[in-house]
This record gives structure tokens, sequence and C-alpha cells, in this order.
């Protein structure tokens, strides 16, 4: 089986699974939210087998890399490590709340990948510019990162929803009461930062480390290094404004949804600027 | 603790709030600077705003912001105020550090939770052994004192990631000092080098001039591969290093694999082609004596022989659909004569008989009784390196590891410390456990609930 046949049966449960969670927010009965995970883990499962399959393919093909080097395969796996990093951290807190806004991103960045015109699925051989073992540390930090940050996103949207209903007690709906409390909520969004930013850190550190052997200078002001910056800066902010100001709650929630855009214009906005990371434009 | 008043200017920059503002106000200058035209295309964008927008343009040097008085002035008060703060704090944490084990925070016992008192039925001695090896064999080594009523245990873990914070901090000075002195103490130069060319001076980036190399690079070949769908497949420069008159070194320099030479450094950044075409012409002499020559056009060639002088006038590609051919120009002091050479006359001969004596300008061999054939012709590559030389690396990728080994023990570790009391309390011993953490109130909880669950496992063993 072709595993871009399976990737878009991925696609699909990714959205069923979506729907499922959905389910459990309005109905609010556990059987939905125990599909919907099931339906996630298998999703996950799935597309673990295509990214490996589509690995080997490229042996196949006497081109030998790992797939992660173009916008197409940096999309599927960055819908992978959403995937990822949300089930466990359901599986930790048992509490599936979060899957409703973690995985249509997930499914989102999948459907974008298949059905965008602009965006390739071959398996293409590598430029010599990203022929280097730096390839594989440098996109899977950066982009688990980005999903850690996609988390702690999806944490900050529940956190304002859960807060903007706080305050008329007369109708609790089914769904309210499923939510995690506020305070766990500002953990999982504290935690989920702290992870994606270790990642990032690391990211652009092993960029700077490839960029150092590939265009002979750590750091080149590249608009793309520079976003990445301004992400790593804003999300450095924030733990700032908590460890020492305080800053908890509700602050923190909007901060997480300002990292998050920050981080899709580093992915995808600065493509459209001048620079050196030009790959990711097909 | 500080007695005297602090100076004003010294807690301005102590603040943490003095931080987000510089941070933000980095993070805006980044913004802008993306959203800017590179420096290459600044002379454009300029000439199409009004003179007071340029004039603003230019003070604020908008073209090259990263290196703007604007931006090192904030990151020098960012470095200042990281200094300061962490300077301030220091003492702290220091005292943190060195808190004492005992007596226990007060209080620290009063309205546990049900589930952080076991009440044991067992000798007091039994009790105290196994609560002791059990805390030995969790944090590694335990502190104990004796109380009216029993005993207080202490044990602790995680007290040097009180120093996370100044590691992560410290990383950030050193990959600033790092840049800093690659700035003032590199190199970044760019040369492009024609294959067979030899070069020793570099011109440095920026348009700053020139710069001698203490020995010579010399490209032997450049090779250029392509996939079958046209993207390229690898850049390869064949360099000999040259070193009073010895090639020292030779190496392939591909794209990601740069050659280190004394102390400098090479790398493959682009490459081109040479506006001149190399034609390989042989020109025979006498029936067994030819010579092959390499030759671009304008290059002149001394024919000793007939006591005369070739010049080539034109290299072509392709002319008149005939292919590749070379117009020659030979000056006797009897004679002045063009002529062209094909690569393929044999196949324009055969396709029209007779050429040679009608157009006599397609004759190879119309200064006698010299005869030229043209062999083939080559496209010129050149190279593009870059060479750099950067000093501060070190710091930078020292910074770097610090940068993350501090992050892990910020987000990863915190000062958990646990306290242990036993209690005689009629036939019973009553043990309460009681712990403090500097942050992740949450784990330090899960750390008791687990101490309480094992201890109790502990004494019904």
């Amino acid at each position: 089986m072709n595993h871009l046949m399976i990737l878009s049966g991925v696609t699909f449960a990714y959205f069923a699974s979506f729907v499922l969670y959905l389910f459990r927010m309005i109905f609010g009965k556990e059987f939905w939210g125990r599909a919907a995970s099931f339906l996630a883990w298998a999703g996950l499962a799935a597309q673990t087998i295509a990214l490996l399959l589509r690995w080997k393919a490229s042996y196949d093909r006497g081109m030998g890399h790992v797939p992660l080097s173009n916008l197409f395969e940096s999309m599927i796996f960055f819908a992978w490590a959403i995937i990822l990093i949300y089930l466990v951290v359901e599986w930790r807190t048992k509490n599936r709340s979060i899957g409703v806004f973690a995985v249509p991103i997930a499914f989102l960045a999948m459907a974008y990948a298949s059905i965008s015109p602009d965006i390739s699925n071959r398996i293409e051989p590598l430029i010599p510019a990203l022929q280097s073992n730096w390839l594989t540390s440098h996109v899977v930090t950066c982009f688990m990162g980005y999903a850690a940050f996609t988390v702690a996103f999806g944490c900050g949207l529940l956190y304002l929803l859960k807060n903007m209903e706080k305050g008329d007690k007369e109708k609790p709906s089914g769904f309210l009461g499923k939510l995690p409390s506020l305070v766990m909520l500002d953990a999982l969004i504290y935690q989920s930062i702290a992870l994606g930013f270790i990642f990032l850190t690391i990211g652009i550190m092993t960029g700077s480390i490839w960029a150092h052997y590939a265009w002979g200078s750590y750091w080149s002001w590249d608009p793309k290094e520079t976003w990445s910056l301004i992400t790593w800066l804003i999300y450095a902010i924030m733990l700032h404004a908590r460890y020492v100001r305080g800053w908890r709650g509700k602050r923190l929630a909007v901060l997480a949804l300002i990292g998050f855009v920050s981080i899709l214009f580093t992915y995808l906005g600065v493509n459209y600027l001048p620079g050196l990371h030009s790959y990711l434009k097909s | 603790m500080l007695l005297k008043k602090p100076n004003p200017l010294w807690s301005f920059f102590s603040s943490v709030k003095l931080t987000i503002v510089l941070l933000v106000l980095i993070v805006l200058i980044f913004i802008i600077a993306t959203f800017l035209p590179p420096q290459e295309a600044a002379q454009e964008f300029v000439q199409q705003l009004s003179l007071g927008t340029a004039k603003v343009f230019f003070f604020f040097r908008l073209s090259d912001l990263y290196h703007s008085p604007l931006f090192y002035a904030l990151m020098g008060l960012l470095s200042l105020n990281l200094i300061i703060c962490s300077i301030n704090r220091f003492p702290a944490s220091l005292q943190q550090y060195k808190a004492p084990y005992f007596p226990e925070p007060a209080g620290i016992f009063d309205n546990l939770p049900q589930n952080q008192i076991i009440i044991a039925n067992k000798e007091k001695s039994t009790v105290s052994l196994a609560v002791e090896s059990y805390l030995k064999a969790k944090y590694g080594s335990v502190r104990k004192i004796d109380t009216k009523k029993g005993h207080v245990f202490y044990g602790e873990r995680g007290r040097f990631s009180l120093f996370g914070v100044y590691a992560v901090h410290l990383s950030v000075l050193l990959m600033i000092a790092g840049a800093i002195i690659g700035s003032i103490f590199g190199l970044a130069a760019d040369i492009n080098i024609k294959e067979g060319e030899t070069i020793n001076v570099v011109n440095l980036a920026g348009g700053k001039g020139t710069h001698p190399l203490d020995f010579s690079v010399r490209c032997d070949k450049f090779t250029v591969e392509f996939y079958e769908n046209g993207a390229p497949k690898t850049y390869r420069s064949d360099l000999s290093f040259i070193k009073n008159g010895q090639v020292a070194h030779r190496g392939s320099l591909l794209v990601n694999h740069p050659i280190t030479f004394e102390g400098l450094r090479f790398y493959q950044s682009s490459y081109g082609t040479a506006p001149e075409i190399k034609a390989i012409i042989t020109y025979t002499i006498s029936r067994n004596k030819s010579r092959e020559i390499v030759l671009a056009a304008g290059d002149t060639l001394d024919l000793p022989e007939s006591k005369a002088k070739a010049v080539v006038l034109r290299v072509e590609e392709n002319i008149m659909e005939l292919g590749p051919a070379v117009k020659l120009r030979i000056t006797s002091p009897q004679k002045d004569v063009q002529f062209w050479v094909f690569k393929n006359i044999d196949e324009i001969k055969t396709a029209n008989p007779g050429l040679l004596s009608q157009v006599p300008i397609f004759n190879p061999g119309l200064f006698k009784p010299l005869v030229f054939s043209l062999n083939r012709i080559e496209q010129q590559y050149y190279t593009g390196l870059r060479v750099v030389s950067d000093p501060g690396v070190l710091l930078v990728a020292v910074g770097g590891a610090l940068m993350v080994a501090g992050l892990m023990i910020v987000f990863f570790w915190s000062h958990q410390r646990f306290w242990v009391r036993m209690e005689q309390e009629g036939t019973k011993i009553r043990i309460s456990v009681a712990g403090r953490s500097n942050r992740n109130s949450a784990v330090l909880q899960q750390q008791i609930d687990n101490l309480c669950k094992r201890i109790g496992q502990e004494l019904k063993a």
C-alpha cells in the first residue's frame, strides 16, 4: 500500500477524531471521547508507518533521505508531532478536553499538505545544502517545539473559554463540567511551553551548527532565523513574566496565543520574505 | 541583605520590568527588520521614499538594523540588565543553597492532610531504621536530629538547581561575547576562482576591501552535477592550497563540508560560468609535429615556425547552426588572414562538396602550411568560495551547551526538601511527612505522596 494512501486515511481519521471530540464536548458523554482518542492513536500509528514507508521509498529510489526535507514532509511531521504530544498530555492528565483544539490543527496541517496545489508530495532528492546529518535533528527538534507550543495554544484557548463562562454560574453546561480546572490548564500551558522552549532552543542551536558548516556562519539574520529568535524571545518574555512577576492564568493564555501566531509566521509567513531557507517554498 | 539605600540606577537595572521592556523592544526591531528590504535592495527602496522618511531611514540605519547603533544599544542595556539582575539575586540564592536543614521551617507539620501522617505500631528503633534507610536510598544522604519525643529526618534533592537560572543567563552573555569577538577579530570574505586560476587575495564581505592570504589557493576543477529533475546534486571544487610554492594540502570542497587551512575555513558558496569560453585547438606544423593549446577569445599565440602571430577573434558555441567554431586572425610579415575553424569541419565538407575552395574563410588550413582543428570548446566555470575565520565560535558553542543544560535544570529540576518527623504517642509512633520546594509544587506533592506510600509499605513489611 502506498504511503500517500495511508496518509489520506490518516487525514480522515484525524478529522473524524476531531468530530468525536466535538461530540464529547457537546453531549458530555465520555463514550465519544474514548472513540476520539482511539481514532487519534490509530491515526498516529498509521502515520508513523506511512512516514517509515516514505523513508524506505526514498531509499528504494536511490535518494535515501529522512522524510523531513520539504514543505509537504515538514507539514506531515508537524501533524504527527502535534498528535503525539497531545496524546501524551491526554494520557498523563486523563482529560480529553484539549483534543477539540489540538487535533483539528493536526488535521488542517495534513489536509493543507495534501490539497494545496503549491505543495508537491513527491519524494525529491536532496539539494547540496540539505545533504547534512544535521537535517534530521534540526527539523525534528524545531517541529517538536512547534507542536508543544501548539498544544499550549489549545490549552490557552480552552482557558480563555472556561474563564469567559466562569462568571455566569446559572447555566452550567455539561461541557464546562468536563473541562480541566483553570489551575490545571494554567499548569498545562506552562508545561507545554517549557517543553516547547527547550525543543525550540535545541532546534535553533542545531540550525546554527548546521549553518556553521553549510554557510560559514552560525547566524546570518536570515528572516527565518530572525523569526525563530522572535518566537524564542516571546516565550522567554512569557517565562520571565511568570517566574518573576507572577503572571498566571488569563495573561499566560493570551501570550500562548501570541506565541502561536509567531510560530505560524516563523513556519509559513517567512517564506514570503526573501532569505536562505527557500527549500520550503514549494 | 543590603543595608544602605540602593542606588536608583542600580535598582533601575536590576528590575525584571526593564528586561521585559527591552525584550519587547528587541522583538519589535526584529519584526521591522525582517519586513524591510535586505541591505542589497535598500538603495532602490530609499529612492522611493520622501526626503524626510529617507533621513529617518538612514538615521536609524534601517537598511541594516542588526548592525545599527540602536540595536547595539539595546543589546548593551540587556546585557547590563542581565548582569545586574543576576548579581542582585545571587546572594538570596546562595542563602537558599546554604539554608540549614534544622530546625524545619516553622509550622511545616501543622494541618497536614491525613495521607501525610502515618501511624506505626512498632518499636521506635525499628521505625527509625526503616525511615532512615529508605530516605538514604532515595536521596543519597539523610540528616537526623533528636527531639524530645523522637527524631526529625531530612532528605533533599536538586540543590544545585538553584543555580540553573544563572547558567542560562551566563550562557546568553557568553554568546553575546562570542558574537562581539567574532565581529571584531573575525574575517568573512568571498572569492571567485576560475578553474585553473590561483589566488592569494580575498574580498572582504560588505565591500570592506581586500585581504591578502599567507598562501595561495588554486581551483583545479569545479564540478556541478544535476539530478534527472534538474535540481542540483553536487557542487564540488577541487582545491590545492599552495604554501611557499609547494602544494601543502589538496581537497575536494563540498557544500556542508568546509575545508580548514591555516586557521581559515573555506566554504562552497556559489559558482558560475566565466564569460569566456575555452577552445581546445590542435595545429599541425608538419606531418608528425602538432600541438594542443587552450585559448579563449582575445588570446594570442606565437607561431615561431612561420614567424607569425595568431589572435583568437571569437569563440562560438554554435555558429550558423554548424556547431562550435573559433575565428582566428594570423599575421605574418607576408600575410594577414582570417578564417574559421569548425569542430565539425569533416561533416560540413561532406555535406557541401567544394565548400573550402568557394568559401576560403571556412578553410582551417588557409595559413599554409599550418592546419588548425578545433577539438572541443568548454564552458569555463568559476567557483565562489566563502572564507571565514571566527575566533568567537568556541565561546558561542560553549554558551549554547550551557544554555541547554541550564534550561533543563530550570524546567526539570527543583530544590525539593523533605522533613519526616517521628513522635512517640503512647504505644504508637506517629510519622509526619512534609516538604518544601522552590518551584513546581505539583511535582513536590507527588514526591510527598510517594514518600508516604513507600514509608507505609516499608513499615508493613
